[in-house]
């Protein structure tokens, strides 16, 4: 577990570069300036619906398209917010996204703990079962996953939303690599101390997991954040509707004011966009110590 | 004697693996295994539209399947979009985790916007794909235009519509695919290049012999996340084409949900998610076996 | 019991995790149970950015002014979206009391037996239906009882932009009235660039299985046997005959000479081509012009026009649009409720505001004896063209439009044929032979399911 590499911040230079000064500051040159064209490539999309969401009704319709707007005009916010309840979206999906979280961090700990640890009669082949659902496409599961919600009475509720994503096959197998690189030496140590599987659990591989457990913890919230088809067809209020079918929703409904659909859209990015900035170095340290080695 | 207490000890675990399995056993059971069995069930029945198996039809809706011409169509669809989705996706993910690598003065900034997509989700990026994809106020087209390119109808021709939710696909999933890229190029032991380097290996060499090899577990993870989400992919086609037009996007997913929650034929659209399954279950044996022979684990 | 199993199984393995979430938003769902004598009831519509503003203040407004009464009104995305979202809520406590319904959608409403008839409501206080318009009363009328309650009914009509039509030599006053009008009239409107690029197409229409439907009753031809499915329950569709194969020859002609515009499916799409002036004439919906107006306000005039016909077509529309029904499976105090919400929205005041805020055009006579009507359509003659249309179509089979079940299905698969035709992968003929068949084919399993 010690691979993990907090290597961003790595600014030595090493001595075979500096020996050609002059090739390397145009080289560095290039780079930049690939990288400036690159990067306003890529964030283009993002800048445009903030660029449009401060256009007028006419300007953000008009063709010609204007690529920014003639004054700053913030009024389409306020019409996005009255249009529909954004804070209510992102809170659900906040939510949402919490609770599969750390649904997927409990249920995978602790199977991966008994796959990695524990010597059970029939242990591969119920590994192999895990592994399994993992080649079960979710859509070959959603229609009876549907009528079984349904049956509960859980549509349009966060239970109905989240049940079905608690436990990841996933998440087990990358848990149980990680636990398998912990020192079997500790594990017999603790057992003979008559320490208690729970209490090894809890107190050594739960703290010694961490980065694989982030790693596992960012891929869910992205998966969950993201989830458009389950959401879509279990609510039915608009109170319980997440970021993504609500912002579908002001789309559907606004249709022409791409202004104030677009001042949505930014509304709706804010999050995770102050989350990119704030967190980018634990984002990328994060998601490299759990270090896929497969 | 060994074997009694070895025996007795796997006893004893079993009893505490209970605790540790059950919560996911249970969950699995819940929302994978019965789904499967019912899914496998209900395509052998007509059901009505609160999705009750009505009338027993066999292997009917699997035979109208395989003699219906769109649901060859959308076979291929799907590994069309399979293609051209993954590895461009991958590619360019790589050439930008490369790019930001670099230890330069500011390159937090740059790799901040070049990361950028990670924020946007299936909804946010298609609506901002059905503005810049627009029929009449396409910002695109409008910019092309000076380049000498002559209009696009981004989503209204079978091949552009195609290649826009392609586009908004790859793009959703560069910064996720970077950042993995980047963790596992930041991981390669940098004595490993310098020794390369003073024996005079070039960046290109360096990044052949050393460099890609080294990167090979991430790349492959890479390689089966993405195609997964491919075969899943569904909201950016549901936001921007629905499908059309003439079905050029109609992939199978696509068309699973068209079939259970438009047309409410919950069974037909069961048989066509067998069929999928059995499709990702090809799929993931052959990239677990072709495939992960190539990729090089320390 | 199943479903106690099934709570228990998710309890159990949940633990913890089922804490967290186990604050149920039961907020909507126990609000509805009348606990302050307050009846609440649910609305679910398909009306969207100015409709929708027209209809939430319908809602306002009632609530306003009935205090034992709250209708949450909430928007579930397009007619398909809200229909399907519909069938797979149906049985759950999150279904609404009270829905508005795509006119597409009657037949399976009325096989489903979820919703209680109007009918019902209407005889028991002998309801006066007497100046209802005939025409839309007839659609939704099946065996001799109203089954739903129209509220916004519209028909398409030909949208112009006379500012073009001048610039053209055209007489803006005289818009086209035959198909092969529009097509000399979009020859001229039709603006290319030097560099070969359409700037402004003549004349365009959204793929929508809808404007085919209606092009159908224009030519006074069935689109399913049976009279259209009011005879007896259909078993075929019949749209693949002469009149289906010279609509879509029509459009795909003008699409190969290049005067018409291809803009897609979304008729919102269109309109904005049409607000931007890349097409001169569209044909929409009349309950766009509210939209179509204000979209063109400062930039051209717009004119509209009863919808151009085919030579010795003997014209006349199928009433499109919506209707409420009150279902079934609610509690009678809320389904009384749902019928004094409907008595309000048809209201002639009410059809009157309404009315003017977005195109459709009113359900009964009364309406225009309203003073603010009268004023409106005065000032905005565009308003009056739909009226017309509706009051010159002569009540049949073929412009009282077809209850079919599988209706979702047929449009989207017309649709589809259509973009087949004009892409150029099919011919008119063997495509539309191809969506009869799978509409016949849709038929015959639905009634499998629901045929008595």
């Amino acid at each position: 577990m010690s691979t993990l590499q907090p290597a961003l911040e790595k600014t030595a230079l090493s001595p075979a570069v500096r020996r050609r000064p002059r090739t390397k500051q145009v080289t560095t040159a290039a780079h930049y300036l690939v990288l400036l064209i690159v990067s306003l490539i890529i964030a283009f999309p993002i800048l445009f619906a903030l660029s449009t969401s401060l256009m007028t009704p006419a300007e953000s319709l008009s063709s010609p398209p204007h690529l920014v707007p003639s004054h700053l005009n913030f009024t389409s916010y306020h019409n996005a917010l009255q249009a529909a309840p954004l804070g209510k979206f992102l809170l659900n999906s906040v939510i949402v996204s919490a609770v599969i979280v750390a649904g997927q961090l409990l249920t995978s700990s602790l199977s991966a703990y008994a796959f990695a640890f524990l010597r059970f009669p029939g242990r591969n082949l119920l590994f192999y079962l895990f592994l399994a659902t993992m080649m079960i496409p979710w859509e070959v599961t959603l229609i009876p996953n549907y009528l079984t919600i349904k049956q509960l009475g859980w549509l349009s509720t966060y239970q109905g939303l989240a049940a079905p994503f608690l436990a990841t096959a996933f998440g087990t197998f990358l848990l149980r690599q990680f636990y398998l690189q912990i020192p079997r030496d500790l594990y017999e140590a603790a057992v003979l101390d008559g320490c208690g599987h729970w209490r090894f659990f809890l107190t050594v591989v739960v703290p010694l997991s961490r980065p694989a457990l982030g790693t596992l913890g960012v891929y869910a919230f992205l998966q969950a954040w993201n989830m458009y088809l389950w959401p879509l067809l279990i609510t039915n209020k608009t109170g319980m509707r997440t970021v993504q079918i609500g912002i579908s929703m002001l789309q559907n409904e606004e249709q022409l004011a791409w202004n104030l659909i677009m001042a949505g859209v930014v509304l709706v990015l804010l999050p995770t966009v102050l989350l990119l900035i704030i967190g980018q170095k634990q984002l990328v340290k994060g998601l490299l110590a759990g270090s896929v080695k497969g | 004697m060994n074997a009694v207490v070895r025996a007795r000890r796997r006893g004893r675990e079993l009893w505490s693996a209970g605790p540790f399995l059950a919560p996911s056993l249970l969950l699995f059971a819940l929302f994978f295994f019965y789904p499967l069995g019912k899914t496998v069930y209900l395509s052998f029945f007509l059901t009505n539209a609160k999705g009750e198996a009505k009338s027993f039809v066999g292997w009917q809706q699997y035979a109208e399947l395989f003699a219906s011409p769109d649901f060859q169509h959308s076979l291929w669809t799907t590994l069309l979009f399979v293609l051209l989705t993954v590895l461009p996706g991958l590619l360019l993910a790589l050439l930008l985790a490369l790019l930001v690598e670099k230890p330069l003065r500011g390159m937090a900034f740059f790799r901040t916007l070049i990361i950028s997509p990670v924020t946007v989700s299936v909804a946010t990026a298609s609506t901002i794909g059905l503005l810049l994809f627009n029929p009449s106020i396409s910002l695109l087209t409008y910019g092309l235009k000076f380049f000498g390119v002559p209009d696009i109808a981004w989503l209204t021709d079978p091949f552009w519509a195609m290649i826009s939710v392609s586009l908004v696909t790859v793009w959703m999933g560069l910064g996720f695919h970077t950042i993995l890229l980047l963790g596992g190029l930041q991981a390669i032991p940098q004595e490993l290049l310098e020794s390369a380097k003073i024996d005079g290996a070039g960046y290109l060499k360096r990044l052949r012999h050393v460099v890609l090899p080294l990167l090979s577990p991430t790349l492959f993870f890479v390689l089966v996340v993405s195609v997964i989400g491919a075969f899943q992919s569904f909201g950016q086609i549901n936001i921007l084409t629905a499908g059309g037009p003439s079905r050029s996007t109609h992939v199978l997913v696509y068309s699973i949900y068209r079939d259970a929650f438009f047309n409410f034929q919950f069974g037909s659209a069961s048989a066509q998610a067998i069929v999928l399954f059995a499709i990702l279950l090809l799929l993931t044996l052959l990239q677990f076996t072709v495939v992960e022979r190539k990729v090089h684990y320390q | 019991m199943k479903k106690a199993l099934l709570s228990g199984m998710l309890a159990l393995s949940l633990g913890t995790a089922s804490v967290l979430v186990g604050c149920s938003n039961s907020e909507e769902t126990s609000a509805d149970a009348a606990s302050n004598g307050v009846v609440e009831l649910t609305l679910w519509h398909a009306m969207g950015g100015g409709a929708g503003k027209g209809l939430d203040a319908i809602v306002q407004a009632f609530n306003d002014s009935h205090d034992k009464i709250k209708v949450n009104a909430v928007f579930q995305g397009s007619y398909d979206d809200e229909f399907n979202k519909y069938k797979t809520a149906q049985g759950s406590d999150t279904a609404p009391a009270l829905m508005q319904v795509y006119d597409i959608g009657t037949r399976y409403m009325i096989d489903s037996e979820a919703a209680v008839p109007v009918q019902k409501f209407i005889d028991a206080e002998k309801y006066d239906t007497s100046d209802f318009e005939k025409n839309i009363l007839n659609y939704y009328t099946l065996d001799g009882k109203l089954y739903s309650m129209p509220f916004n009914s519209s028909n398409p009509i030909l949208y112009y932009n006379k500012d073009a039509f001048k610039e053209a030599g055209l007489d803006p006053n005289q818009p086209p009235k035959t198909w092969a009008e529009v097509n000399e009239d979009a020859k001229k409107l039709t603006k290319k660039t030097g560099g070969g690029q359409t700037e402004r197409y003549g004349m365009s229409m959204a793929i929508y299985g809808w404007f085919f439907e209606q092009y159908m009753a224009n030519q006074l031809q069935l689109y399913a046997n049976n009279g259209n499915g009011r005879q007896g329950r259909a078993t075929q569709a019949v749209f693949n005959n002469d009149a289906g194969v010279a609509f879509v020859d029509w459009w795909k002609q003008g699409v190969d000479s290049g005067t018409f515009g291809n803009f897609g499916r979304k008729t919102a799409d269109t309109q904005a081509a049409f607000a931007a002036g890349k097409t001169a004439m569209f044909i929409d919906s009349t309950a766009a012009v509210r939209g179509v107006v204000d979209g063109a306000q400062g930039k051209f005039e717009v004119g509209t026009a009863e919808l151009p016909k085919t030579d010795g077509a003997p014209g006349g529309v199928i009433i499109g649009g919506g209707s409420m029904w009150i279902m079934k499976d609610q509690p009678e105090a809320k389904q009384k409720a749902a019928w004094e919400f409907i008595k309000f929205m048809a209201d002639p005041k009410t059809q009157a505001v309404w009315h003017t805020a977005t195109g459709y055009f009113p359900i009964r006579t009364k309406a225009y004896d309203v003073q603010e009507l009268k004023d409106f359509d005065a000032k905005y003659p565009q308003f009056q063209t739909a009226v017309n249309q509706l009051h010159n179509t002569k009540p049949s089979e073929a412009t009282s439009g077809a209850v079919i079940g599988v209706f979702p299905e047929a449009r989207a698969t017309v649709e589809t044929t259509i973009e087949d035709v004009l892409l150029g992968k099919k011919t008119t003929k063997d495509s539309l032979d191809g969506a009869a068949q799978k509409v016949t084919d849709a038929l015959g399993k639905y009634n499998q399911l629901y045929a008595k």
